[in-house]
Parts: C-alpha cells; structure tokens; sequence
C-alpha cells in the first residue's frame, strides 16, 4: 500500500516536470537553445493566478488570464533576447538566458515582495479516493493535466496542417521554408505552446503549496535540464517518460535514501546512471 | 535656464549638507548585513525593519549620548562569500562601532570571523550555528543556539504534550540539524521513541513521498524543523493527507506568513521560539504594535530578533557614554549585558557570549500565534560556554 502510495506521489511529482519540461525541450528541439528562464515563466503563471484570484476571486478567470499572457511572454522573449543572439554560438544564447532567468527572479521579488504571495482563501480543497489512495483534488488535476495537455499536443502535432509544419520545421527549417512554411510563424507558436504549458504547471504548484515566491522556478530551471537530456533532447514522448521516471525516483529516493543524499541529488545520480547505459537519452536516437 | 541653474544649485547644496553628515563625528555607526535578495530576502526584511525600528526608538530617545546612531545596511544574500567582503567594507570604510548580523547561519560564520580578526563587536541575531560565538571573544549572540531550542522541544513534547512516539522531519541544513540533534540528545530523558526520521532540503515545497510515509508511521507527534517557507506547504500537505498529530516547530515557522499559507491546517501547531505575542511586558507589546505600525505586517521572531540585538548594542555604547572610540571596552561592555529588557526576553550572556533566557512556546489559535508555555529550565536550557 505505501509503495503504491509512493509511486502515485512520485507520479504526480512526474506531472508537474512534465508540464515544464515540455517547453523546454520544444525550443531545443527547434532552436537548439537551452532555455533556462523558462523556468522564470513558470513562476509568472503563478503570479498572475495569485494575483488575479485574489483580486477577481476566481481562479477560472485567473487560468483564463495567466495562460494566454505567460504564452504571449515567452514569445516576447523569443523575439527580444534569442531573435538577435540567434547566429552566435549557442552558449550565448544560455549565459543570456540565465541572466534573465535571474532578472526575472529580482524582479517578482520587486513586484511582489519578498515574502510570497498566497490564495486568501484556498479556491481548491478536498481530496479524490481511488480505492484505498487517496490524493488531493489538486494533485489529480496535476496528472490528469499532464497527461491530457500533452496528449492534446500529440495530436495537434500529428494531425493538423500546423502541426505538420512544426514538426517539419523541426526536422528540417531549410527544407520547411522551400516548401513555404513561414518557420518565424513556427517559433512563435512553439514558445507560445510551451511557456503556456509553464504556467498550467506554475498554476497547479502554486494550488499545492499556497505559496508563490520569486524563487520557485530555481529548481526547475536546472532539473528541466537533466529531464530533457533524460528524455533525449528535443524528444517530447521522452520527456513525459523522463518525467514520471524521475518522479518516481525521487519520490523513493526521498523515503529510503534521504538521509545519504537529496532529492536533486537523488535525480542527478539516476541521470548519470542513465547517460552512462544510454548517451543519448532514453529516447533519443543514438 | 534658470530652473536649471536653480536645480544645479540645489543639488550642490544637497551634496554639500551630505557630505557634512558623513563627515560629522555626531553619529554613531551600526553595521547591519542581512539577506536582502535571494531566498532568504523574506527574513532579511523583517530582521531589518526590526533593526531600523530600534535605532529609531533609541534615536527619538536621544541617541547614545546625544549622538545620532546611523544603520549601515548591507546585502549578503544569506552567502557566505558575500558576507566575508561587506563585513570587511562595514569595518575598514564605514568604520563601524559595531556590527549586527541579520542573516543566516552561513553567511553570520563567515562574517563573524571578519569581526573577531579585526577586533571590532559582531552581535548575531537570530543565526543558530554553534561556532558563530566560538569566532572569539568579540562575537555575541542574542538567540538560542540550535541544540538549546532542539533540547526544549523535547521537554516540550515528551514531558509537556506527553507524546512518546514521534516522527522527526528534519532540514538538512545548519538550523534543522542542530535542532534535530538538540531533540534527540534530550529525547530519551522524556521517553520519547523516535520512529523514523525524514531529511528534506531547503528547496523543497512538496512533500508528498514524506507526507505518505508519516501517514503510515502513525506517530503521536510530528517534530518537524524548517521555515515558514518549508513549514507551512508542509503542514498543509499533512492536514490534507489526514494526519492530525500535533506539529511541533520551531522559531523559523515563527511568523504571519506561516499562518496565511497554512491557512485552516496551521491550527494547533506548537512552536519553541523567542518571540510571546501574548506577553504583558510592555517592552514586548510596545514592540509588537510598534513593529506592525512601521512595517504594515505583524511581528515576527527575526524581526525581534534584530531589534533585540540593536538594543543590546546600543545599551552597551550608552553604557561608555558613547565613547565607542576603543573597540575592546565597547566589547567587555557588551558582555556585561545584564538582564536587558528586549522584546525577545531578558538578555544576559555566558561567557562565551550566548544569551540565556527563556524559550516561549507558541500555539496557533483561531488563526493567530498565541502563548502556550515558558520553558525556563536553566539547566535544559544551558547554551555552550566554550
């Protein structure tokens, strides 16, 4: 029972990086560029949904309101910091990167202050029985959005004229272009998709803890990386894979291994076992 | 042209009168690092805006000796490495009287080392590290080391609460672990078993795989070390998951912030700390009220804390009639601080510079901290002398 108990927790932790790592790895996927302040929109999704609940006391709106601008705010980085960078090496694109990933960090702590912001009345209470586990409702809506929203990013790459063009452009931007697919147009939506994807994940943590601070993406913002790498780079089905695995991982590490070593410890460590077996990644191809 | 030259004018004046304040002999520096960026910044706040009220009070109520006492106020982002040079830049250029850490465990060692070397006073507010003090002679604390307050949250749940089987979850860092080890050096004496302990790091906001684990540990009591940061997430994990035994905390989950995250879950936790909100010294209530005025949120135990401290120095320089000109006397007058009334309690030091007073245990009650205890015991309570 607890070791079932153990690997729903270890799911829903697997949820919560899926839904930030998949932004991640679409922008390397097409750009090449580790995104580092992705991490920074994520922390923004949850801001807005804080703030605008609080003030309109409804976290409906909130999600209406925070999503589409977190989205339209990875697209302003895309054409404010990595349009003009784009022909340097990649590491400037990083070192810029994680200098506005830190910018953004002091400036929540500007905006909001430092202490935090949380609900003024927890807008989601109670919890969903499944059997003999039990979760709170928040954590069930965790994994059931991980997995619809990804499953719904599955199907609109697959099956819809856009997608197509995305995944072209993926595997070839030289090649998508001759055919007339506008590859900028492409950039714009991939960072739309995927820092909206950031901000349903900074929406749920944020319903979980009741706690927004300026720091709450410093975590993600460098184990998305083992994730992506994990997943193979640019791999979305491997990402949502790397994602479970590690949560998994981390959540028996924390319980029979925590007081050797912790939590990211525990995730580093099951990277570089991976790594040494499988370079490329768990889905990458070699 | 005329507004501007009226406006170049102005500004002269402004640099002129500035550089006269700097230059003027008629203030008294107090060197002031706290966390003012960073993970930490939360505290760092509230220890400065402690600290400033303090100077404030004093300064309305004429200064040490007529002289006016001036905060220098530096960030050290709870680091270690940047601690080491605004200690250095506090001493060398702002040649200041004395210094006040508002910060961390980590970067208070680091400081503190600055300090003693140059012989100039380091007062520690609220950092739990047991070698801060053992620096040398000119470093004083005016908290509770770790393993003290660890010590009184054994009394307080095995003798007090009278629960025996108790799970630890413990912060792997300086402050959880020297609670930690003060809770189980005493545990036994209080015939409390402790089932299983749980480490979590300072980043960590989500408990789930501990939560599930304590649920099925069934302990009568919780002694979990952290922050308010930490703690309040975590209790709230707890409460939802249907564990209902006591939390038992400490002073990091002392403030406002702990009871708005929690919310309904922050009922009925108990924390060891320094701060009484219930108390009927009129230091302590005139601080409180004062505080919540000046900064527009409640007290808090860092916020005391740096006010405290602040008090301490400054009752020593009016003890030298504010000739702070020799670092030594201001130092030996220090330690002969002697049952100082502070917000946090009455102040006296050991020999090695670590304050004895009493720990006040704190009980969140209708959604507010509340007294639940004293715990005076001068022997459980004994801070390191060397």
């Amino acid at each position: 029972m607890l070791y079932l108990d153990l690997t729903l927790q270890g799911l829903i932790q697997g949820s919560m990086y899926a839904l930030i790592a998949v932004g991640l790895t679409l922008v390397y996927g097409l750009l090449r560029i580790l995104h580092v302040a992705h991490a920074g929109l994520f922390t923004l999704g949850a801001y807005i949904a804080v703030t605008v609940t609080n003030a309109a006391g409804s976290l409906l709106l909130a999600a209406l309101v925070a999503v589409p601008l977190v989205g339209l705010a990875g697209m302003a980085i895309y054409r404010l910091l990595y349009e003009p960078i784009m022909h340097r090496p990649p590491f400037v694109a990083l070192i810029a990167s994680i200098g506005l990933f830190i910018c953004m960090e002091e400036g929540f702590r500007l905006v909001f202050g430092p202490y935090g912001n949380s609900f003024g009345l927890s807008p989601v209470e109670g919890s969903v029985q499944l059997g003999a586990l039990s979760m709170q409702t928040v954590e069930a809506a965790t994994i059931v959005a991980a997995f619809g929203l990804l499953g719904a990013l599955a199907v609109f790459a697959g099956r819809t004229r856009i997608g197509v063009a995305w995944r072209a452009t993926v595997t070839d931007p030289e090649m998508a272009r001759s055919f007339g697919i506008d590859t900028v147009k492409v950039r714009y939506l991939n960072f739309f998709i995927g820092s909206a994807l950031a901000a349903v994940a900074g929406i749920l943590v944020a319903l979980l803890n009741n706690f927004v601070e300026p720091t709450m993406g410093s975590v993600p913002s460098y184990k998305m990386l083992a994730i992506i790498v994990l997943g193979g780079l640019g791999n979305v089905k491997g990402t949502l894979v790397a994602s479970l695995a590690l949560g998994v991982m981390e959540s028996f590490g924390t319980i029979y291994a925590g007081h050797i070593m912790d939590r990211d410890a525990i995730a580093f460590l099951f990277l570089v076992a991976v790594l040494m077996v499988r370079p490329q990644g768990l889905f990458g191809k070699a | 042209m005329r507004f501007g030259g009226l406006l170049l004018g102005s500004l002269v004046a402004a640099a002129t009168t500035l550089a006269g304040t700097a230059q003027a002999a008629d203030t008294i520096k107090i060197g002031f690092n706290a966390p003012l960026t960073g993970f930490a910044a939360a505290d760092g706040k509230s220890a400065l805006t402690g600290a400033e009220l303090a100077v404030e009070q004093a300064n309305a109520d004429g200064g040490v000796n007529g002289k006016q006492i001036e905060l220098v106020v530096y960030d050290d982002g709870a680091k270690p490495d940047q601690a080491v040079p605004v200690a250095k830049k506090m001493i060398g250029q702002d040649k200041v009287a004395v210094g006040v850490s508002g910060s961390y465990s980590g970067s208070t060692r680091a400081a503190a080392q600055v300090f003693q070397d140059s012989g100039v006073p380091y007062i520690s507010a609220y950092a739990v590290h047991p070698d801060i003090t053992r620096a040398g002679p000119f470093v004083f604390r005016t908290s509770f080391v770790g393993e003290v307050q660890g010590r009184a949250g054994a009394k307080l749940v095995g003798d007090m609460l009278g629960k025996k089987r108790v799970v630890l979850i413990t912060l792997q860092n300086d402050f959880g672990k020297s609670l930690a080890a003060g809770f189980k050096e005493k545990a036994g004496d209080y015939g409390i078993e402790i089932v299983n302990e749980y480490q979590y790091s300072i980043k960590d906001r989500q408990f789930g795989p501990i939560v599930s684990k304590v649920a099925a540990d069934k302990p009568e009591a919780i002694y979990a070390t952290g922050y308010f940061f930490t703690a309040a997430p975590l209790v709230k994990q707890l409460r939802a998951k249907g564990v209902d035994a006591p939390v038992i905390g400490q002073e990091g989950y002392d403030s406002d912030k702990f009871l708005e995250i929690a919310g309904k879950a922050a009922e009925g936790v108990i924390i060891t700390t320094s701060l009484d909100r219930d108390s009927d010294q009129p230091e302590t209530k005139q601080f409180i009220s004062a505080f919540e005025k000046k900064a527009g949120f409640g007290a808090d135990m860092v916020a005391a804390s740096g006010h405290t401290a602040i008090k301490v120095a400054v009752a020593a320089m009016r003890k030298l009639n504010g000739d702070v000109s020799d670092p030594a006397k201001l130092r030996d007058a220090i330690a002969a601080t002697e049952n100082l009334t502070a917000s946090t309690g009455s102040i006296s030091f050991n020999p090695l510079g670590e304050v004895m007073k009493a720990v006040q245990v704190q009980v969140v009650r209708d959604g507010a901290w509340h007294r639940h205890s004293v715990i005076d015991d001068t022997a459980l309570l004994a801070p390191p002398s060397q």
